[in-house]
C-alpha cells in the first residue's frame, strides 16, 4: 500500500563480483590493481587467502603504532599518577597523600611498576581493540552487502571482490565490464538504503536509561559523603562477619546473630585465651635490669600506675585507683640507663622508630601535627567525633619529664596512646627517647636566651598576626587543656615557633616539674574518663 | 602470483660435510688453548678460586644453551608445531651439547667429591659463619648453625652429584632420543615416528620442568646457600629458552651465509624466532623484575642480602646494564616487524642478546666470589673460559651434525613449514 508510494531512495555504493575460487578472485585482484588502476576495493573470502591484502593493494595497519603510542603514554600516565598520589603535595585542589606510613619513602619507583605495568597493559589492549573498532569503521548496524542474498555464502565457499564507487577510476558500466573480463561469475549492484537513517528510537532509549543507572552509584556515594547513620550495616556474608569461633579475650563462640553464647570457659578467669604463667619470660626479652627494662630508679619504692596495661581493648582492671587524684610519682630515671650509650648511632635508630612509629600522630619533629592527629582534629572541629589532642613533644610538661618517664610513656602509652612495649624492643624505646630529647634540645638551642615576653614580642611579633602572639602568650601557662579549645589552636598552621616561646618562657617555672606532672596527670585521667567515647573515633 | 606449494627440501646442500670436520678439529683446538690460557692467566689473577668460579659461570652459560634446545625441540613437537620443522634439526644438535656438559661438569663435580670448598662454601661445615656480615648479627649464630645442619640434608656433595647424574641421564636420554628417532624419520619418512615424540613430549616436559628446577638450585642458587628465592628456576629458564632462540637463530643465519639449506629456513622463520625472542626478552625481564621486587619489598636480611651484594658500587652498574641491555633496549630493539624480518639487525641481535645472558649469568656467579669484599674482577679468565667452551661447544655441534642433514628431510610436517608464511 504505501510502500509503493514511497519512493526508495538508494545510494550505489559499489559493484559486487563473485568468483569461485580463490585463486581467480587473486588473479582478478591483481587485475583490478593493476590494470583497472582501483584502490578503493574490499575482498571476501570464507577463510584467509595469503598473499590478498597484497594482491588488493591492502597497506599494513597502522594500529600497532597507535597501540604503541597509547602504551607509552599510559607508562608515563602511570608514572605521573602514582607520583601525584603518593608524593606529589604542591595542588591545592587535590592535596594527594603525601602521608608518611611507617617511616617509608612516599615515591619509590620498584614498588610503583606493577601499577606502572598494569596500566600499560590494559591501555594497550584497550587501544588495540578499540582501535581495530575505529579503524574498521565499526559498530556499524548494518551493512548493505548483507541485503544481497549472493553475499550470504560468503562465510561458506563463496569469493567476492567489490569495488567501491567512490574509486576515482570508478564507472558503473565500464567496471561492470572489466569485472566480467577478469573473471567474475556474477556482477552485482550494492545499494545502500537512504530512506530511513535514524538512529533507532529502542537502542536509543535503552542507551539513556543505561546512563541514567550508571549515574546512580556516583550520585549514591556522593550523597554518602560524611553522613552519619543510624541504621545498622548491610552484612552481605553474614557468616564472615559473625565467626563460629572463640577470640581471645572473650568468653565463647560468637554466634551469627552476634551474640555471645553461654559455654564453658576455656580456660579460669573468663577467657578463651590461656593466661600467661607468672614468671614467663619471652625469648629476646631483657630481663634482670629494672633500670632499663622499666625506667624507674632501683631505689625506688612508689608503684607505678601506668604500668597496669591500658590498651584500647581491655579497660584497666585497678580502675578505682585510677580516680585518685595526683597519684604519686615513681621515681623516675633522669639519666640514661647504663648499658645505653648515646651516641649518633643511637640517634640514628631513634631517628628511624620515631619515623616509624611516633611520627604519624606526633609529627616528623614532635610537634603533635602527625596526619592522624591532623585529620582527627579536623574530624573533632566539625563535632563528628572526639579527639584528645596528641601531645607536643615540644610541650613544657613534657621537655621537663625525664628520660625514665618518657621511657614509660612509650612502654605503656598513655591517655589514647597505647602501649609500643610490643612493638618496640626495650633498646629502640631508649633509641626513641635520646632521639625526642635530642629534638627538644634542637628546638630550645638555636634561641638565644631572653626574657619570654620580650622575645615573644621582639622576635616574632612583627611577622606575626596579632592572634597568634595572643595565642602564644595564652599558651605560657603550663596548664594543659584538654578539648576543642587547645585543638583550635594547635590546629593552626603558623604556630612553628608557639613551642619555642612556651619554653623559654617556661624555662625559670622548669624546676617545677611537680606541677608540671600533676597536670599532666590531671590530663590523663580526663582522657581516661573520655575513652569510653572515643573509641569508635580514635584508631 | 600465487606461489607454486614446496613440499620437499629443494637445497642444494643441506650437510655440514667438509666444513664441519675441520670446524669440528679448529674448536677443539680452540677450546684446549684457551681453557689452559684462562687456566694460566688465573695464577696470579685469583687463583683456583676465581677459575672454578669462571668455568662455572661458562658451563652454566653454555648448559642453558643446550637446555633452552632440548625445551625447543620438545615444544615443537609437543604443540604439533608446524613451522618450525626445518629449525628443530639445528636445535637438536645443539641439545645434543649436553654430552658435551656432562664432560665439563667432571672439573666441578671432582674437587667437589675431593672436598674444595671455595667454589660451593657447603662443601665444608661451618659456612653458616660466612653469612656474619652480610645479615649484620641479625640472625644469631645459634639460628644459623641450627640452618646450616638443617640445610646439610640438601646440601651435601654426595647429594649434588646424584642429582646431576639424574638430570644428564634424563636430558641425555631424551635429547638422544629425538634425535636418533628424527635421522631414522629421515630414512623412512614414518608418521608414526613424528606422532611418538609428539605424545612423548608431554611427559618428558614435566620431567624437563623438574630437573631444571634443582639443577638452576644446585648449580648457581646455592652458591648462597642461605639464599632462596623460588623464582630462581624460572629466572634461569626464561634466560635459558632465550639464549637457545638467539643461537639457533644465530646457528641458523650461518649456516645460510655459508651456502647451505639456503632455500628451507626463510624470513618467515626468522619472523617467528624473532617474535619468540621478543617474548622471552619480556618475560625475562618480567620475572627477573618481580623476583627483585618480592625480595627488596619484604626485605627480609636472609633474601636482601643477595641484590644488596649486587648494589654494592663495583656490581650494580652491571645491574643497570642488565635492566636496559637485558630487557628496556631489546623490547623496543626487535618490536618491530621490519627489524623482526631484517637477517642482518637479527644477526645483531642474536650476538647482542647472547651476550647479554652471558652477562646475566656472570651476574649470578661471580659477586659470590668476592662475597667479603665485594669487588668486580676485569673478566679477563671468564672471557678466555667463554671463548674456549664455545670451541668445544662449536665443535659438538659439527660433530652431531657431521655428515647428517641440517633440516628433517622426511618429516610429514615439512611442507607446511616450506610453505610457511607469516601474516
Amino acid at each position: 500500500m504505501t510502500q509503493s508510494n514511497t519512493e526508495k531512495e538508494t545510494r550505489l555504493v559499489g559493484l559486487l563480483a563473485q568468483f569461485d575460487d580463490p585463486d581467480s578472485l587473486m588473479q582478478a585482484c591483481e587485475s583490478a590493481r593493476v590494470d583497472g588502476g582501483y584502490t578503493r576495493m574490499d575482498a571476501f573470502t570464507p577463510f584467509p587467502v595469503h598473499g590478498i591484502d597484497q594482491a588488493i593493494g591492502i597497506k599494513r595497519t597502522i594500529l600497532p603504532f597507535i597501540v604503541l603510542f597509547v602504551g607509552l603514554n599510559a607508562c608515563l600516565g602511570g608514572i605521573v599518577l602514582q607520583w601525584y598520589t603518593n608524593a606529589a603535595s604542591f595542588s591545592p585542589i587535590f592535596p594527594g597523600y603525601d602521608f608518611r606510613i611507617s617511616g617509608k619513602p612516599t615515591w619509590s619507583l620498584p614498588a610503583n611498576v606493577p601499577v606502572i605495568f598494569e596500566i600499560i597493559v590494559l591501555s594497550s589492549a584497550f587501544a588495540a581493540f578499540f582501535g581495530m573498532l575505529i579503524l574498521n569503521k565499526l559498530p556499524r548496524l548494518a551493512n548493505p552487502l548483507h541485503r544481497i542474498s549472493r553475499f550470504k555464502r560468503v562465510t561458506n565457499d563463496r569469493f567476492f571482490l567489490m569495488i567501491e564507487e567512490r574509486d576515482d577510476n570508478f564507472d558503473l558500466e565500464q567496471t561492470r565490464a572489466q569485472l566480467n573480463d577478469w573473471g567474475a561469475v556474477e556482477v552485482e549492484e550494492v545499494n545502500e538504503d537512504m530512506t530511513d537513517r535514524k538512529f533507532p528510537a529502542v537502542i536509543k532509549t535503552a542507551l539513556i536509561l543505561l546512563l541514567v543507572v550508571l549515574m546512580l552509584p556516583p550520585v549514591l556515594i556522593y550523597r554518602a559523603r560524611g553522613m552519619v547513620s543510624r541504621s545498622p550495616r548491610l552484612h552481605v556474608v553474614p557468616d564472615m562477619d559473625w565467626q563460629l569461633k572463640y577470640e581471645a579475650q572473650e568468653i565463647g563462640p560468637t554466634t551469627l546473630e552476634g551474640r555471645k553464647v553461654e559455654t564453658e570457659y576455656l580456660f579460669p578467669g573468663q577467657s578463651a585465651a590461656q593466661k600467661q604463667l607468672i614468671g614467663t619470660v619471652s625469648r629476646d626479652e631483657i630481663v634482670g635490669d629494672s633500670e632499663l627494662t622499666t625506667g624507674i630508679a632501683k631505689d625506688n619504692t612508689v608503684p607505678n600506675l601506668n604500668a597496669i596495661p591500658t590498651s584500647r581493648y581491655q579497660e584497666p582492671p585497678g580502675g578505682e585507683q585510677k580516680k585518685q587524684e595526683n597519684p604519686p610519682e615513681p621515681k623516675w630515671l633522669t639519666k640514661f640507663p647504663e648499658s645505653i650509650t648515646v651516641n649518633d648511632q643511637l640517634l640514628a635508630r631513634g631517628r628511624e622508630r620515631f619515623n616509624i612509629y611516633c611520627s604519624v600522630c606526633h609529627g616528623i619533629s614532635g610537634e603533635g601535627d602527625g596526619f592522624v592527629n591532623k585529620r582527627a582534629m579536623e574530624l573533632a572541629l566539625t563535632g563528628k567525633s572526639e579527639w584528645t589532642e596528641v601531645k607536643n613533644l615540644h610541650d613544657p610538661t613534657i621537655v621537663v619529664q625525664p628520660v625514665g618517664k618518657i621511657f614509660d610513656t612509650i612502654t605503656h602509652g598513655r591517655a589514647t596512646m597505647g602501649p609500643y612495649r610490643d612493638q618496640i624492643d626495650v633498646n629502640d624505646r631508649w633509641a626513641i627517647v635520646a632521639y625526642v630529647k635530642a629534638l627538644q634540645e634542637l628546638k630550645l638551642t638555636p634561641k638565644p636566651k631572653e626574657d619570654a615576653n620580650s622575645g615573644d614580642g621582639k622576635t616574632d611579633g612583627g611577622k606575626k598576626a596579632d592572634g597568634k602572639k595572643a595565642d602564644g602568650g595564652k599558651k605560657v601557662e603550663p596548664k594543659v587543656t584538654a578539648g576543642k579549645g587547645d585543638a583550635a589552636k594547635k590546629s593552626d598552621p603558623n604556630k612553628k615557633s608557639d613551642p619555642n616561646k612556651k619554653s623559654d618562657s617556661d624555662k625559670k617555672e622548669d624546676k617545677k616539674s611537680d606541677d608540671a606532672s600533676k597536670t599532666e596527670n590531671g590530663k590523663k585521667e580526663d582522657s581516661a574518663d573520655s575513652k569510653k567515647e572515643n573509641k569508635s573515633d580514635d584508631g | 602470483m600465487h606461489k607454486k606449494r614446496r613440499e620437499k627440501v629443494t637445497s642444494p646442500v643441506i650437510t655440514l660435510g667438509d666444513d664441519g670436520l675441520k670446524l669440528r678439529w679448529i674448536g677443539l683446538v680452540v677450546g684446549v688453548i684457551f681453557i689452559a690460557a684462562a687456566f694460566i692467566v688465573s695464577i696470579p689473577f685469583g687463583g683456583f678460586q676465581r677459575f672454578s668460579h669462571a668455568y662455572l659461570l661458562n658451563f652454566c652459560f653454555y648448559a642453558s644453551i643446550a637446555l633452552g634446545s632440548l625445551f625447543f625441540v620438545a615444544i615443537l613437537y609437543l604443540t604439533r608445531a608446524g613451522w618450525g620443522v626445518t629449525l628443530r634439526r639445528i636445535a637438536e644438535y645443539l641439545a645434543m651439547g649436553l654430552i658435551l656438559m656432562l664432560v665439563l661438569l667432571l672439573p666441578i663435580v671432582i674437587p667437589m667429591f675431593l672436598g674444595y670448598d671455595d667454589l660451593y662454601i657447603w662443601n665444608a661445615e661451618g659456612w653458616s659463619k660466612d653469612y656474619a656480615v652480610p645479615v649484620e648479627g641479625s640472625v644469631d649464630m645459634h639460628a644459623t648453625e641450627k640452618m646450616e645442619k638443617t640445610k646439610s640434608a640438601f646440601l651435601n656433595s654426595g647429594r649434588f652429584i646424584l642429582f646431576n647424574v639424574v638430570y644428564f641421564a634424563i636430558w641425555i636420554a631424551a635429547a638422544t632420543f629425538f634425535l636418533k628417532t628424527s635421522l631414522k624419520q629421515d630414512a623412512t619418512g614414518a608418521k608414526k615416528i613424528s606422532l611418538r615424540n609428539q605424545a612423548i613430549s608431554a611427559p618428558f616436559m614435566i620431567l624437563f620442568a623438574a630437573t631444571l628446577v634443582f639443577a638452576s638450585f644446585d648449580w648457581e642458587m646455592t652458591l648462597e646457600p642461605l639464599w632462596f628465592s623460588t623464582m630462581f628456576p624460572v629466572y634461569f629458564f626464561a634466560g635459558s629458552v632465550l639464549g637457545a632462540l638467539s643461537m639457533i637463530v644465530l646457528v641458523a643465519l650461518m649456516i645460510q651465509r655459508s651456502g647451505r639449506v639456503t632455500a628451507e629456513i626463510t624470513i618467515d622463520h626468522y619472523h617467528d624466532m624473532a617474535k619468540l625472542m621478543f617474548a622471552f626478552v619480556f618475560f625475562w625481564g618480567y620475572i627477573a623484575f618481580s623476583q627483585f621486587m618480592l625480595i627488596w619489598y619484604a626485605n627480609l636480611p636472609e633474601e636482601s642480602f643477595w641484590f644488596e651484594m649486587r648494589f654494592k658500587p663495583e656490581w650494580v652498574g652491571i645491574s643497570v646494564l642488565l635492566l636496559f641491555g637485558h630487557v628496556l633496549i631489546p623490547f623496543m630493539g626487535i618490536m618491530a616487524r621490519t627489524v623482526r624480518r631484517n637477517k642482518n639487525f637479527l644477526l645483531f641481535a642474536s650476538i647482542y642478546l647472547l651476550l647479554m645472558h652471558w652477562i646475566d649469568h656472570w651476574w649470578i656467579v661471580m659477586p659470590s666470589l668476592t662475597r667479603e669484599t665485594g669487588a668486580m674482577y676485569f673478566p679477563i679468565v671468564e672471557v678466555l673460559l667463554m671463548i674456549g667452551m664455545g670451541g668445544l661447544f662449536m665443535s659438538s655441534f659439527c660433530y652431531w651434525a657431521g655428515d647428517r642433514p641440517l633440516v628433517p628431510v622426511k618429516d610429514p610436517w615439512l611442507g607446511e613449514a616450506l610453505n610457511y608464511e607469516n601474516a
